[in-house]
């Protein structure tokens, strides 16, 4: 028994060490050693130096900062509300409406960006279609910030409306027998015990905002607003290379997502929030009754503003025959189309790597998260907290630095037998950069679940294993479940370590559509996202349906 | 299960690689171009190339990266300073081709060639109510207030090698330039395609200093723009192919820069709308001759970069 939880543990740790260790430890190496990647080790800290000499690093390190809080705030503004009704309420649609806050997911965020500004930018569709346009906005610290949330703010939504469900209406009901009314108990009972769940949420979307290149790129540089990530992505894409510089400030941002996860972690833990002890929950949801068509508005309304708008400028570009011509019926073409249904075409292609990698990294994301939140959770071994640190550390890496770890961990000389230069190091790298997801969503539901469950099962004579499959498992599928999605979505138009990975010749969706968006035609890699989302979105939404009939669903507990 | 298959897959891939009749090809664009030598190529020589293509600072960030253990062949990218400094690191290998005879002196080097030439150009969006400029200092006028845009420097090489050579043409008077065009509320948003989109859409009208290929294609795409070079000069961005000194496979890479330079590599380069590097394959577009070309001193410009990017930002980005 005891044998087993020591097998598992040391799978996880080798897992999570390979994964996301090796990667950090070699750009820790190269921020010490700027000529590490030429093998030499010469000229030790001999680039610290532009940690203290640069007061442009200061500035970036708190626009990051005030960016990431407007981000978070935003997100809950978005997330928070529609996630509370969704989950204590019977929305109608509910399952549509998840799929289509997992939209936002779907789009990578450098075309939601472009999508944005040929919408909001003068002369864009806004102006062509109603006169006026919103460029000012757009190009501001609050239109960056507004973009990113639209980006994010469905993590919130889903952590959220998947807690409340968990702990549900009978604690409310507690309340509300020793007097309380509705809100008060909403406010003094059901909100605050769904708290670890909306921290975690937060955490990601804290370190996705820190991390995350497309928007602030397209965006904030109009603005000359910089921000950490944008300065480390000029080190590792100007000329000359700067890799030392770039993995400098990784370190900073990697130091900034574990200051904020000590906290996160500190109020997950400081009390209990567990809810789910076994008793017999009255599962059903508050009808909303004459509140339904409000409600259903405000859902459409979020919808709208964060799918509806960014995938129609993203159709309407894909069909229109110039950028030049605007929105006239003698611009509508569908040639953009045609090299994309080309049999055999690179396209296609790009469609079926990235197909295969998304679902190999949901899989294998959700076996190895599970395990090492279950051992964070409930085990007692002492490097648990060193885990736990190591599973989001990836989410502060920007994905093209985490790539350069990877290239050096795994194109060294010396090992025998190397993945670089095949597809599985892309497989590699995404487990990686997607790990946070199903480790932080199973974290937060473990911490719900109470371990007398467990020893209920074991003290009815079940072994160790045989109560991890029967009792904890099952509870722990939801988020699990919902993870997987997320990371399917995510993996599915990965661009970023794509692109410095990818062996010579093998192509995925996102390095497809950029290279269209660099060199080739806006309209076509505009096409190549449309087909892709289509694809995924239904997917997703089969997958859902499915659930749904087997009796559970991925967003309900 | 499934992971063993995947391995054993990767496994197959690693044996495929390691075949000598295949050689490894980094790219910076044109986008379809090195798909389509790589095909030609494989259809006359037997020999399969796998194309990694990006932009240049991709490119170099991972040949960079690789060092220890570099994995590709054949490189071309869009900066000619880049070439140089991999030679001057010793990472280039030695070769001639006989088929760069035809390429004018300037553009061939023992350890590296020109595969095709770009020049930098003012694009102008034909339906904007901005008159038509014809000169760079034109974009200084009150006319352009606000519709202006330019590559940033300090992401696209050529950019660089334009405000270098605007330099070395007019001293002191190229700053009052970029200087007057940032009091005129030019923007510089990024890369090329970043300078480039807002002025396809008519958010502005002009962009100043754009890789000139990509939108002779997007005019002949019916694109309402119109590339147009200043009489006064401009600069060129030869785009340097070379072998790595690290290269398993000489020959065929050897085999592979003949081809391209070959009159039929050359003719696909050309339609990408590029000059061919051969002076004696016919362009799309007005070639070398049609233009006033601002001669740069590659390495004084190269031993100033922080400088004059530095400078730059100063002067225009105000960071």
């Amino acid at each position: 028994m005891l044998r087993a939880q020591s097998i598992l543990t040391t799978l996880a740790a080798a897992a999570l060490l390979v994964l996301v260790g090796l990667p950090v430890l070699f750009i820790l190496l190269q921020a010490v050693f700027p000529d590490f990647a030429r093998g030499s080790l010469v000229g030790a800290f001999s680039k610290l130096a532009i940690l203290t000499e640069n007061d442009r690093l200061l500035m970036q390190a708190r626009n990051t900062l005030m960016l990431a809080f407007s981000v978070m705030l935003g997100c809950l503004l978005f997330g928070l509300p529609i996630g509370v009704l969704r989950g204590l309420f019977h929305v109608p649609g509910a399952r549509i409406w998840d799929v289509v806050f997992l939209i936002p997911f779907l789009i990578p965020p450098f075309i939601a960006a472009i999508a944005w500004m040929m919408t909001l930018q003068p002369r864009g569709y806004l102006f062509q279609l109603l006169g006026f346009d919103m460029g000012r906005f757009l190009f501001s610290f609050a239109g960056v910030a507004f973009v990113m949330t639209l980006n994010l703010f469905p993590l919130v939504y889903f952590a959220v409306s998947r807690a409340l469900e968990m702990v549900g209406g009978r604690f409310a009901s507690a309340a509300r027998v020793h007097g309380a009314r509705p809100v008060q108990a909403f406010f003094l009972i059901t909100l605050p015990l769904s708290i670890p769940a909306i921290a975690a949420s937060l955490l990601i979307v804290f370190a996705m905002s820190i991390e995350e290149f497309g928007t602030p790129a397209a965006l904030a540089a109009r603005t000359g607003f910089d921000v950490l990530v944008t300065g480390i992505y000029t080190r590792l894409s100007d000329w000359p290379i700067d890799l030392s510089g770039a993995a400098l400030g990784s370190v900073i941002l990697m130091a900034m997502v574990l200051a904020a996860f000590t906290l996160q972690n500190w109020i997950a833990t400081r009390r209990s929030y567990v809810s789910q002890t076994g008793k017999p929950a009255d599962m059903d949801k508050a009808s909303l009754g004459p509140w339904r068509w409000p409600v259903l508005g405000l859902f459409l309304l979020v919808a709208l503003i964060s799918v509806g708008v960014p995938l129609a400028a993203i159709a309407v570009t894909s069909i229109t025959g110039t950028i030049s011509g605007g929105l006239t019926w003698s611009n509508l073409d569908t040639r953009h189309y045609m090299p994309l249904f080309q049999s055999g075409s690179r396209a296609a292609q790009a469609l079926i790597t990235s197909g295969w990698l998304a679902v190999l990294t949901a899989f294998a994301t959700a076996a190895i998260g599970g395990l090492v939140a279950y051992i964070v959770v409930r085990g007692t071994g002492r490097g648990r907290a060193v885990m736990d640190g190591l599973s989001v550390l990836p989410n502060a890496i920007p994905a093209i630095v985490l790539a350069v770890g990877v290239i050096l961990a795994w194109n060294s000389p010396f090992l025998p037998l190397t993945l670089y230069g095949t597809s599985a190091i892309l497989l590699i790298a995404y487990i990686g950069i997607l790990l946070p997801y199903p480790i932080r969503y199973a974290v937060a539901r473990l911490r719900q679940i109470s371990g007398s469950l467990d020893d209920a099962a074991r003290v009815a004579g079940a072994g160790q294993m045989q109560a991890l499959r029967h009792i904890t498992l099952p509870l722990m599928a939801p988020s699990l479940i919902a993870a997987m999605m997320l990371v399917f979505a995510i993996a599915s138009r990965e661009l970023v370590a794509s692109i410095m990975l990818a062996p010579a010749g093998l192509r995925t969706v996102g390095t497809f559509v950029f290279a269209q968006f660099e060199q080739g035609s806006v309209q076509t890699g505009m096409a190549m996202s449309m087909i892709a989302i289509t694809i995924t979105s239904g997917i997703l939404l089969a997958v859902n349906l499915w659930l749904a009939r087997q009796g559970s669903s991925a967003f309900s507990g | 299960m499934l992971r063993t298959t995947t391995f054993a897959a990767a496994l197959g891939l690693l044996g495929s690689f390691a075949q000598a009749d295949t050689l490894t090809f980094y790219t910076a664009g044109p986008g379809g171009l090195a798909d389509a030598l790589a095909e030609a190529f494989q259809a006359e020589t037997g020999i399969t190339v796998n194309v990694f293509q990006g932009t240049t600072g991709q490119v170099m960030a991972r040949l960079e990266a690789e060092e220890a253990n570099p994995q590709a062949d054949v490189v071309v990218s869009a900066s000619w300073g880049s070439a140089r400094d991999m030679h001057a690191r010793g990472l280039l290998m030695e070769y001639l081709s006989p088929n760069a005879a035809e390429v004018p002196d300037f553009l061939t080097h023992s350890h590296y060639v020109a595969q095709g030439i770009s020049a930098l150009a003012m694009v102008w969006n034909t339906q904007s109510t901005a008159p038509r400029p014809t000169e760079w200092a034109d974009l200084t006028e009150e006319a352009y207030r606000d519709l202006i845009t330019m590559p940033d420097p300090a992401q696209s090489g050529a950019a660089f090698d334009l405000v270098a050579g605007l330099e070395a043409a007019m001293g002191d008077a190229a700053w009052d330039l970029l200087a007057g065009l940032a009091a005129n509320d030019m923007i510089v948003p990024g890369p090329n395609a970043a300078a480039l989109n807002p002025v396809l859409q008519g958010a502005k009208a002009v962009v100043f200093g754009a890789v000139d290929y990509i939108s002779y294609g997007q005019a002949a795409g019916g694109e309402t723009i119109e590339v147009i070079v200043p009489a006064s000069g401009t600069v060129i961005a030869p785009r340097p192919m070379m072998i790595l000194q690290s290269t398993q496979n000489p020959d065929a890479a050897k085999a592979f820069v003949d081809f391209v330079l070959s009159e039929a590599g050359q003719n696909m380069v050309a339609q990408t709308w590029m000059m061919p590097a051969r002076a004696d394959v016919e362009g799309l577009r007005p070639g070398i001759n049609d233009l006033t070309v601002i001669e740069v001193d590659e390495d004084a410009v190269a031993a100033r970069r922080d400088d004059i990017i530095a400078r730059f930002n100063a002067t225009v980005i105000n960071r």
